[in-house]
């Protein structure tokens, strides 16, 4: 879908850029071409490199009043047919949690960047993964969500990429669930041939052959193809438990059930797509490393020494995607473990969906916290060492 | 009976495929549905005159009694959204799509909780034409105090008086920076349907204040109320004075000033000159 | 000539029309229909001149006015 007006994008090769940096570069290559925001450290640097690039695009970049405002740019721009992005930190993902519940219940394709620093309140300016909880249930109601957790410069720009092509293909808000770490950090990045890269767009009614008066706004389908606004298909975006057909009247018990276990079937059901776990180290393992995002650098550093030096097996899983949560890829990974290890940049998150699914499985499952810094290696070496040696 | 049915009835989805959607959900009386009413008489009018396409044509509202005007009763494009932020969605469906041309029906109270986005959407002065409907309380909930509720008024929440006094909205409209800024009630159905019609018409954040009849909550007959309306309100020409105890109504303000799309159109071209191909913009 | 139609199905008998019409030619029937409420009719439609302020006034979409061309020729002058 490059077109003209995307002369300007990123060309493919190998470019030095910040992790905010890179993740605006993936969202426009992605075809996002409006992006609304408000400064919020450590996330602005993702506004301001959109507001100097998305012009030259054909694209629009707002600096909007607020985060509620923000995340409510993103909805009326994917109705009106574009693919939107915003980006924010802790206190503004708060904010957007009533819009993002919005845009679950109306099955709105937009990207929401939480570049996480530490809570609660305006917490510190450092980094943070305390949000990894509130991504999956700080919107109000039932419905699901795809969260997805990047580690490096690359995982920025490629998991951005991701998110636009999984908010398409499943007609949902996608999150990435970035930390200051990743936003801030200046690494490599590769940049591929750009055919190469995979975009997906949303199915329309017209690309079914469904004609306006046929059209069934939350039908057709377990992902209904979306109507865009302007093209004549009188589609009405809505809230309250609909009927398949946009109907809001004549509640009955049978209808909401029917409307709220399918947009929540619509990701569960299909984890195995939609998830990505990373897992190395596994075949001589009897304990494992259980961590994502910016924590796995140091993680992966703490298991090859534990490895390497103290002769000590440990595995190492990383969960690339956080929500929804990869059950039945963990317990074929881990089928049996003495020890298990889930550093985290807060006092325990992650560790309680990691502990229910192997609860079978494993016999200690440790939080090894870190608040407002990164985990060095020795220290999550240290508690492999004291638990496992 | 004859199967002749209202001439705007072609402009409403009566019913779909799980069942029946009219008659509105709204109370005997209420004003909203007079608004909607004038309001498709406009775009029946400039679908008619102007160039104006239906298929741009976009309907966004919040939450309340005035905003079930587009829950699911429309035909055109419509999005029934969240409580105060249709200006927001408007805006981004815009920033998208520049060709829409967007009504947003809001009352009182959504305006009020969507403050922010009402103050900024009229300062960035988008072209979006907002009718406010007007009942001078919360309907939906059940008639609690709104800040434009009179003062000493009871309400469900004020049941001892009101203390506070209520703020004008045609003024927020107008201080903030809206291209055009104008005040009916439903008790002017004609002038209405005018003042729609400009403010569709006219570049820029349009604010259309209607003032309204909650027969339920006031505990009034529809009619004592809009018959009151008319005596309630006064149109003033320019630097008259209001009569006392009552509310002006007329056209406050319309100046000419570029909206924020064409603005930044000047960025986008400037950025593409280097290039052989045009760019409109449009995603 | 002019007929007042009515959808009873929207109708909820707010009264609006009756008061709005200048030549006060709707009227209420008086009679209570299966929702409670009272409907209007058309009275002395001679006298309606088509203004369809009535249409535009009404809340629910339930009023038409329909020319009656039947009706008209009734009144028409014949030629001696």
């Amino acid at each position: 879908m490059h077109s003209e007006t995307s002369q300007n994008l990123i060309a493919p090769g190998i470019h030095y850029l910040q992790g905010a940096e890179a993740c605006a570069e993936g969202a426009m290559l992605a075809g996002c071409r409006v992006y609304a925001g408000y400064p919020i450290t450590p996330a602005t640097e993702i506004m301001e490199h959109f507001a100097r690039r998305l012009p030259s695009m054909g694209g629009r970049t707002i600096q909007m009043e607020d985060e509620i405002a923000s995340a409510g740019v993103l909805l009326g721009a994917s109705w009106a047919g574009a693919k939107a992005m915003t980006a924010t930190s802790s206190p503004g993902f708060s904010l957007m949690q009533e819009v993002i519940s919005f845009g679950i219940m109306t099955e709105t394709p937009m990207v929401v960047v939480d570049v996480q620093r530490p809570g609660p309140g305006q917490g510190y300016i450092s980094t943070s993964q305390e949000d990894v909880m509130q991504a999956r249930w700080g919107h109000h109601g039932e419905g699901a969500i795809i969260a997805l957790s990047p580690a490096s410069v690359q995982d920025m720009f490629a998991m951005t990429i991701r998110a636009f092509n999984l908010s398409e293909r499943w007609r949902t808000p996608v999150l990435v669930m970035a930390e200051e770490t990743v936003a801030h950090m200046r690494e490599r990045l590769v940049i591929p041939d750009l055919d190469s890269i995979e975009i997906i767009d949303r199915k329309t009614p017209q690309d079914e052959g469904i004609a306006p008066q046929d059209y069934l706004p939350y039908g057709h389908g377990p992902v209904p193809p979306m109507a865009i606004w302007g093209q004549g298909y009188d589609v009405n975006h809505v809230s309250l438990v609909h009927h398949r057909d946009g109907r809001i009247t004549g509640y009955n018990a049978e209808t909401h059930f029917d409307n709220i276990d399918r947009i929540r079937r619509k990701i569960e059901d299909n984890v195995a797509d939609i998830s990505e776990v990373e897992a190395r180290f596994m075949e001589d393992s009897r304990h494992f490393v259980i961590c994502y995002g910016a924590v796995s650098r140091t993680a992966v550093e703490a298991v090859l020494e534990a490895r390497q030096v103290h002769g000590i097996p440990v595995g190492y899983i990383r969960l690339k995607t956080l929500w929804p949560f990869p059950e039945a890829r963990l317990r074929e990974l881990v089928r049996d473990a003495e020890k298990i290890f889930v550093p985290e940049m807060n006092l325990g998150m992650m560790k309680h969906p990691i502990t229910e699914a192997l609860r079978d499985r494993c016999r200690m499952v440790a939080a090894v916290p870190s608040l407002g810094c990164l985990h060095t290696p020795e220290q999550i070496l240290a508690r492999i060492q004291e638990e496992a040696a | 009976m004859n199967e002749i049915g209202h001439p705007m009835l072609k402009y409403l989805k009566t019913e779909g495929p799980s069942g029946p959607r009219l008659p509105l959900i709204l109370c005997p009386g209420c004003g909203a549905g007079q608004v909607l009413n004038y309001t498709l008489h406009a775009v029946d009018r400039l679908l008619a005159e102007d160039n104006l396409n239906k298929e741009d044509v976009v309907f966004i509202s919040g939450v309340g009694c005035s905003s079930r005007l587009t829950s699911h009763y429309l035909q055109f494009d419509s999005g029934w959204t969240i409580h105060g932020r249709s200006l927001a969605i408007a805006t981004g469906a815009l920033l998208a799509n520049p060709k829409l041309r967007i009504i947003v029906f809001t009352g009182d109270g959504d305006a009020a909780i969507g403050g922010n986005h009402f103050i900024h959407a009229c300062r960035r002065n988008i072209d979006v034409t907002i009718i406010c409907v007007n009942n001078g309380l919360y309907g939906m909930t059940g008639g609690q105090v709104a800040p434009t509720t009179d003062t000493g008024e009871k309400t469900a929440t004020t049941p001892f008086g009101n203390v506070e006094d209520p703020f004008d909205l045609c003024k927020l409209a107008e201080t903030a920076g809206a291209a055009y800024v104008a005040r009916w009630s439903t008790a002017h159905p004609r002038q209405t349907v005018k003042t729609i019609i400009k403010g569709i018409r006219k570049k820029g954040t349009a604010f259309i204040e209607i003032l309204s009849q909650c027969p339920v909550h006031k505990k009034t007959a529809p009619v004592e109320m809009f018959k009151a309306l008319r005596r309630l309100t006064a149109r003033v020409k320019e630097g008259a004075a209001v009569p006392d105890g009552r509310i002006a109504v007329g056209e406050f303000c319309n100046r000419d000033k570029p909206d924020w799309i064409s603005r930044y159109q000047d960025i986008i071209d400037q950025e593409n000159r280097h290039k052989d191909t045009e760019c409109t913009g449009s995603i | 000539m002019y007929r007042f139609n009515l959808n009873p199905a929207y109708c909820k008998g707010c009264g609006i029309c009756i008061a709005a019409c200048p030549k006060k030619v709707i009227e209420s029937t008086g009679r209570l229909d299966a929702k409670g409420h009272i409907l209007p009719g058309g009275g002395d439609m001679s006298r309606c001149t088509g203004c369809r302020l009535c249409e535009l006034v009404c809340p629910d979409f339930a009023v038409a006015i329909v020319e009656d061309e039947a009706a008209e020729e009734k009144n028409d002058v014949n030629p001696d």
